[in-house]
């Protein structure tokens, strides 16, 4: 292994610094005992995350996005993981229309989608509905789980299926107890980061929400243009805490690498 | 009636014939190699058998039972695959239960019967350690064991030492036999390497473009290839042409660059076009005069326990292996003599063809 010399490890740390500095200093002014947004100089308080707590609006829509996030991601694993195996293993009529329709999301903007989907929801009476807003977040996360599980699906070695079956497996054995377990990690990875994109996403959201389904970036933007107080940190704090923990579990079922750098 | 009866197989990709009119019987107990280049259909013909790939024509029957149309999970079979195809979720232990599972045999019956599998191929210590913990020749020793836990009627093997290296493949090779040996399980295997075909097959089946050219045991194929392509394929060989000269009831003299080479086949008629095919260690090397002919070592190779040498004479570049009996070889350039006998002399009627690619790759 080379190792870095000093102009390019002072290059790094200056990324890594301009990177971090933003997420520390949210972090440690959501433990300031201020009532304005400063960094914490005169101890540590809990007060603004007690606040948080005590604020119905948030924990309702925390709960929304919770919800929301493990929906439509638990969903959108359950369309990919079919829809993945047949464009990657058959050849059909429609296979590249239906290959390009599942990840057309992916480079459309959200803004867009948003404005969409509000027609949409407008002329078919589903405005405020929250399955109708859990259906528009899965066809946003859909396209990162069935790019994961493409990838997971094309490097599999089918005569390990074909074992199964000659040893007298059925078609529903075989993918229960081999093709699943085998293609595990992508759908897990898949899922996840659905997760994520889903409890983060704030653009198509802001449109599409109705009071009671508000989530919790779009009832944090809604807060943020009111005023601004050191509880709009706390929750971006707890925010950043829970993609943390996601982001480990992630690394560590599937590896970050497989999913950010493609490698097998 | 043969136990395992392929009858006419044909199967078809759209315009393209990939196995043609493939007709072949297995005794019970028999083990049967499926040799030939890549693209000659053998890996085709082995999956129809298994239940992978449906033939376009033909039948399949197992035992008296037709299994044409039957699936792959009824019919019962043990396939090794060239890649192991491990269970890599799971345990070696558990890669061999999983056919026993299927087979719904009460778990108290699977454990020694697991057991007894994976000590047959001395892996009984390995049963708690995943595919990945294992070298290739172990992966493969499960892969067979998983293969034959199920008390399979004929057992399927699609090249299953090409992934190891030289040495392992040696020693798997004859471990292979000795294990079906023991168990008696009808064996069919596909291959492209001839020494594996013959050291382990009873019957060797020489596939080319799709079709059989030769069913035969080993040493007969060796030294009886019925076709150019086979001697070609089949190990080293001096192929040279020439025209019948003459001919009496029992045998025939070729002319061979104006020279008159004795052959032993009957049957020839004077004026024929014929290529002769003479295997390099039919050839002896005698003092420059004593021979049939007379030619100059170009170049020599030391095997071992063998030399190989390239002998130029009127007849083009020959390959002469003789065996390494400890007295001094002869020399780069030296001139030295050629016999043979008459009878080792192989004739096969027609102008020779162009050396095929695929033959050659697989040959040296």
């Amino acid at each position: 292994m080379t190792r870095n010399g000093p102009v390019a490890l002072f290059f790094h740390a200056l990324v890594v610094i301009f990177m971090l500095a933003p997420l520390v200093i949210v972090c440690l002014v959501a433990f300031t005992p201020e009532n304005t947004l400063s960094l914490p100089t005169r101890g540590f308080s809990l007060r603004w995350f007690e606040a948080v707590f005590h604020h119905p609006d948030f924990v309702q829509s925390f709960w929304n996005s919770l919800w929301l996030a493990v929906l439509s991601a638990t969903l959108a694993v359950a369309l990919a993981v079919p829809a993945s195996l047949a464009i990657t293993r058959y050849e059909f009529p429609g296979r590249g229309f239906l290959n390009a329709l599942f990840l057309s999301p992916l480079i459309i903007p959200h803004l867009v989608l948003g404005v969409a989907m509000l027609r949409l929801f407008a002329v078919v009476g589903a405005a405020g509905s929250f399955g109708w807003l859990v259906a528009a977040h899965m066809v946003i996360v859909t396209p990162y789980v069935m790019r994961l599980l493409i990838a997971a699906i094309s490097g599999f070695d089918r005569s390990v299926e074909q074992a199964a079956f000659s040893l007298g497996a059925s078609e529903a054995t075989v993918f229960r107890r081999v093709t699943l377990p085998m293609i595990l990690p992508g759908v897990t990875g898949g899922w996840l980061i659905a997760f994520i994109n889903s409890f983060d996403e704030l653009t198509m959201s802001i449109f599409i929400t109705s009071p009671s389904t508000v989530t919790l970036p779009v009832r944090m933007y809604m807060y943020a243009t009111e005023s601004i107080d050191p509880m709009m940190a706390a929750v971006s704090a707890l925010i950043i805490g829970i993609t943390a923990v996601a982001v480990l579990l992630l690394d560590r079922v599937y590896g970050l690498d497989r999913i950010l750098v493609g490698q097998q | 009636m043969s136990f395992l009866e392929l009858k006419n197989i044909t199967k078809r990709y759209g315009p393209m014939t990939a196995v043609g009119d493939v007709s072949l019987s297995v005794e019970k107990g028999e083990f049967v190699s499926l040799l030939g280049p890549s693209g000659c259909g053998k890996t085709t013909t082995l999956q129809m058998i298994a239940g992978f790939v449906e033939p376009s024509a033909g039948t399949i029957r197992l035992d008296g039972r037709d299994i044409t149309r039957a699936k792959a999970n009824s019919r019962g079979l043990g396939i090794v695959f060239q890649s192991y195809a491990l269970f890599p979720h799971m345990t070696v232990f558990d890669n061999v239960s999983f056919g026993l599972e299927m087979q719904r045999v009460p778990k108290g019956e699977r454990k020694p019967r697991v057991e007894e599998a994976l000590s047959l191929v001395h892996l009984a210590p390995y049963a708690k350690r995943y595919p990945r913990e294992l070298s290739g020749g172990q992966r493969q020793r499960v892969a067979l064991a998983r293969a034959l836990v199920i008390r399979p009627p004929v057992l399927l093997l699609d090249e299953p030492l090409s992934n190891l290296d030289a040495k392992l493949r040696e020693a798997m090779q004859f471990e292979l036999r000795e294990i079906q040996r023991k168990v008696g399980t009808t064996t069919v295997m596909v291959t492209h390497d001839q020494a594996e075909a013959f050291s382990i097959s009873d019957r060797v089946v020489v596939m080319e473009a799709g079709r059989i050219t030769q069913i035969d045991q080993p040493y007969r194929i060796y030294e009886h290839p019925e076709t150019e392509f086979i001697s070609r394929f089949v190990g080293k060989t001096n192929l040279l042409p020439g025209k019948v000269a003459t001919a009496t009831g029992a045998g025939a003299t070729v002319s061979l660059a104006g020279i008159a080479v004795p052959v032993e086949t009957a049957g020839l008629s004077v004026g024929e076009t014929v290529t002769l095919c003479i295997r390099p260690e039919k050839l002896h090397l005698t003092a420059p005069s004593g021979g049939l002919l007379t030619g100059r070592v170009a170049d020599r190779f030391f095997l071992g326990s063998q030399w190989l040498y390239h002998i130029d004479g009127p007849l083009g570049t020959l390959m002469v292996v003789t065996p390494n009996d400890g007295s001094t070889p002869a020399e780069q350039g030296a001139p030295v003599g050629l016999e043979w006998s008459p009878s080792v002399v192989r004739v096969h009627r027609g102008a020779m063809a162009e050396a095929p690619d695929v033959a050659l790759e697989v040959t040296g």
